[in-house]
């Protein structure tokens, strides 16, 4: 069974080219535009990865990721911080409150699937 | 369009809407606005752009962006001080943006001229973050040093790997290291063991107690292993052995001390949760609910809306004539319904006027610093709607509009407090629904037109006879009189080389006018008036001769019919005490056959000028799809465009606003003895006959 | 006396690890040859697998040998991949 991944950014082009890649490699992907639109899909569908933005409107992913690590149904689900490198301290402030695993922006779709592979095969 | 192409086009899409959500905020910023969301948002735009546009390949966008947001990060850092001229460079730096994206979205790259400016704006850039070790460690991002000569072939790799205790809590499978490291090499051999299991009781079936043992062969480096381990590198001890030929190297590497609690963490700011969310983030969220739809596509469900109102048309006239009642009754509500589509599928492609007012902050920005002169622009009405089709052709003439008044309207900040003025000029665009019409307004408070040197300069130019006398309005009108712009007046900032008369032609095409009142001293200002849509209008039918017209409905006032004691040849008659001059549409259009019954008059007004225009027969209202006038009838005075009837016969739609200014000439100056229609289409604010007496 | 298999169906994850820590460890401790049925497991990962190793040991401690007596495939390729065949029943370990 393939497995979900949850692709969060307020930039619906980079989540339309994220999924292109993801779908490509054999996953399922759910998309959500901020913090907020994604905490509202996590509704009980079994997700295996989490894929976020730290910089969005009205939730950041530092807020997100609180919230998910927050929530009994997800709290253990690992989640990939879309960072730059000039984010050092979000990308702390993102680590701390779970999110273990990073990708620098900008990135391209190969860099994505590496790093998404290291947590979750297709 | 594959899912690629379509990815690729709102990438696109989105820049522009990021680098017009850059540009406001900076000019927010500028003004002294703004806040620490105005600046997030700043970032945030920039951040997405550099972000998408490497994930599409665009690495000249990604290298630009990165300057500019290091920058805004030492903005965001207060290490740099938000002023004038940084805000010029940035702004700079957003058309530099947005002129590669129109490149890449053209597929013509690599202009040199756009290079030249991108490596002069690096430079700038560049100068603003200072220090040399700064701006070496900038360009050279995060990459990490290289310490193992680059492996020569395959080899065995020995990884021991002791998990921290939080590592199943942050969503981390060991498991699934070891099948990532089975795609990057041949796994030899894995053991799994646990190790510093506690007590059953004391036992947390949540906490790690995991070690791997791996051998590998691979191709893989040094580094590319360790990365493979980067996700837990500050939760678990990680030993990698290279094992050469059966005996185990000395070449070993650890890292990371035995996991303790968050122990080896930099202490990080407090974390700052923002609860209370802005409003602007709340507007986010609205526009969220919004999907983007191809402009084409409405474009084309419009047209065949369009197509169904003509054939409902149609059916309701075949209906009529069988005289059925059912019939009749059923067309009847099928045109009802498509009514109510078609007004649906218009207030689709119905949009805020606002974004095209709020691009004017930039030009008023730009263009009153050139000129040295201090002006504030004030926006009304920004949530008025048009169509989309409007809005787009509008913007050009608004723009000229917008420049002749801070060129030629708004004086110098030093003329102005001489004339007792504040020393800041005032312009304002304002937008409002009017009888069926928008209307969009250029307002300035300079120093108006100068009459008497607008008719000195028309008879200069040959515009108008030596002692021509005009009223006001038509004198004003004069400016948009081809030639009257002349190289005094068009400076390469309002003119372009263009005069105001291609503004006039391009908002008639849109079937609009243009009004102008001014005082001296006081300011000016231009009225657009504009039909709310271009593609459907309600409309009047009339018939002239064997043809029919058809009247847009919003001008008509009313329907008389024509007084039977009216003189041949007369210009105007007596509306009820009122002087209402009128064409003959028998003249107009040179029909010579014999009039059949009695004639009608239909009184028709554009904004405040009414005429009355004699037809034949009223046939009634009717929704008319325009059809663009083929080239042949583009210089065809007096027609605004065609429709198909639902019978199939073709009707010409009038252009009431240049049939009620015939009308009114000739009433007004036309002497009885020139009493003719005048018939050179295409000069018929020229053609001001040499004798003025008044009738 | 009636051999029954302790049974985990379904997710056997991080997620459930919590709650089938106490029956599971004692199952492992309490009977006298005891068994897990793991044949109806959808979702298998590292910290289901170290709850059956904690068992197994805690089952070895009290020199008895807990017996995997069903394996669905997301079980069996957790142990393959983890190198504890050698855990699988005969059936699916081939």
């Amino acid at each position: 069974m393939a497995k979900t991944i949850m692709v969060v950014d307020d930039s619906a082009s980079l989540r339309q080219m994220v999924g292109i890649a993801l779908r490509g490699a054999g996953y399922d992907v759910i998309e959500g535009s901020d913090g907020r639109d994604a905490l509202g899909k996590l509704d009980g569908r079994k997700v295996h990865l989490i894929v976020s933005d730290v910089n969005m409107p009205n939730m950041d992913g530092i807020a997100f990721v609180k919230a998910v690590k927050a929530h009994p149904g997800y709290k253990f689900t690992p989640v990939v911080m879309l960072t730059t490198e000039n984010q050092e301290a979000r990308m702390l402030e993102g680590r701390n409150a779970g999110a273990k695993a990073w990708i620098v922006k900008p990135f391209k779709p190969p860099e994505l699937l590496d790093a998404v592979s290291r947590l979750v095969l297709p | 369009m594959n899912e690629f192409d379509q990815a690729r086009q709102t990438f696109f899409d989105e820049s522009r809407d990021m680098l017009r959500e850059i540009e406001d905020a900076l000019l927010v910023l500028e003004s002294g606005g703004g806040d620490a969301e105005t600046l997030n948002g700043l970032f945030r735009a920039a951040h997405t752009i550099k972000g998408s546009a490497g994930l599409f390949g665009y690495e000249d966008v990604v290298a630009f962006t990165h300057e500019v947001e290091t920058v805004l990060d030492r903005l965001r850092a207060g290490e740099l001080a938000f002023g004038e001229e940084l805000a010029g460079l940035m702004l700079a730096c957003a058309d530099h943006v947005s002129s590669l994206l129109a490149e890449l979205e053209s597929g013509n790259t690599g202009e040199t001229a756009d290079r030249d400016r991108g490596t002069g704006l690096v430079t700038r850039l560049r100068s603003l973050y200072a220090t040399p070790e700064a701006t070496t460690r900038a360009a050279s991002p995060a990459v990490e040093a290289s310490s193992d000569a680059p492996a020569s072939g395959p080899c065995r790799w020995r990884i021991d790997v002791r998990f921290g205790a939080d590592v199943f809590r942050n969503g981390m499978d060991p498991l699934s290291f070891i099948r990532y490291l089975g795609t990057r090499g041949e796994l030899v051999r894995v053991v799994t063991r646990l190790f510093d299991v506690p007590p059953a009781d004391r036992f947390d079936a949540e906490t790690c107690h995991l070690a791997l043992d791996i051998l590998v062969h691979t191709t893989a480096s040094r580094e590319e292993l360790e990365k493979v381990f980067d996700f837990v590198r500050d939760d678990c001890t990680l030993v990698l052995t290279r094992v050469t030929e059966g005996a185990p190297s000395v070449e070993t590497t650890g890292t990371g001390a035995v996991p303790t609690e968050g122990g080896t963490e930099p202490v990080v700011a407090p974390e700052v949760v923002n609860v209370a969310m802005t409003r602007q983030k709340e507007q986010r969220a609205e526009e969220a609910r919004f999907i983007r739809v191809q402009a084409d596509k409405l474009d084309e469900l419009i047209s065949l809306v369009g197509e169904l109102v003509i054939a409902g048309a149609g059916a309701t006239l075949v209906a009529r004539q069988i005289r059925h009642m059912g019939m009749l009754e059923a067309t009847q509500s099928i045109s009802d319904l498509v009514e109510e589509i078609r007004n649906s599928a218009l207030q689709l492609r119905m949009v805020q006027i606002g974004d095209t007012f709020a691009r004017f902050r930039r030009v008023v920005r730009d263009v009153s610093h050139d000129l040295g002169k201090e002006i504030e622009l004030e926006i009304r009405g920004a949530d008025t709607e048009l169509d989309k089709s409007v809005v787009e052709k509008i913007a050009d003439p608004l723009m000229h509009l917008v420049r002749n008044a801070m060129d030629h309207g708004i004086e110098t900040g030093d003329e102005r407090a001489a004339a007792g003025k504040p020393r800041a000029g005032h312009l304002r665009l304002n937008a409002y629904h009017d009888s069926g019409s928008i209307v969009i307004e250029v307002q300035d408070d300079g120093r108006g037109l100068d009459r008497a040197r607008i008719l000195r300069k028309a008879v200069e130019r040959g515009i108008v006879p030596e002692n021509t006398e005009l009223p006001e309005d038509e004198v004003f009108g004069l400016i948009f009189m081809p030639g009257f712009s002349t190289a005094e007046t068009v400076t390469n900032l309002s003119g372009r080389g263009v005069g105001m008369d291609v503004v006039k032609r391009n908002i008639e095409s849109l079937r609009g006018t243009v009004h102008v009142a001014s005082t001296p001293g006081a300011g000016t200002k231009m009225a657009i008036r504009l039909p709310l849509t271009l593609a459907i209008i309600d409309g009047f039918l009339v018939t002239v001769g064997r043809s029919s017209y058809v009247i847009p409905l919003d001008m008509v006032v009313e329907c008389i019919e024509l007084p039977a004691d009216i003189p041949a040849h007369a210009q105007h008659f007596n509306l009820r005490g009122e002087v209402l001059p009128f064409l003959r549409m028998r003249d107009v259009f040179q029909v010579e056959d014999s009039v059949a019954g009695h004639e009608s008059v239909v009184v028709v007004r554009n904004g405040t000028s009414r005429a009355g225009l004699v037809v034949d027969r009223l046939l009634g209202e009717l929704q008319a799809v325009i059809k663009p006038l083929g080239r042949i009838f583009r210089d065809l005075q007096g027609i605004g465009g065609s429709t198909i009837l639902g019978s199939g016969e073709v009707a010409l739609i009038l252009d009431v606003p240049a049939l009620i200014a015939r009308a009114t000439r000739n009433s007004t100056l036309a002497g009885p003895a020139t009493a003719g229609i005048p018939r050179s289409p295409g000069r018929l604010l020229t053609e001001i006959p040499s004798s003025l007496e008044r009738e | 006396m009636e051999r029954v298999p302790y049974v985990v169906a379904g997710e056997f994850t991080i997620y459930q690890v919590a709650e089938q820590k106490a029956p599971l460890l004692a199952m492992a401790a309490d009977a006298d040859e005891p068994e897990l049925d793991l044949g109806g497991v959808t979702e298998f990962d590292a910290a289901g697998m170290q709850l059956v190793l904690v068992a197994e040991q805690l089952a070895r401690d009290a020199g008895k040998s807990l017996r995997l007596v069903a394996a669905s495939p997301a079980v069996a390729e957790a142990f393959r991949v983890a190198g504890l065949d050698d855990r699988l029943p005969r059936e699916v370990s081939a």
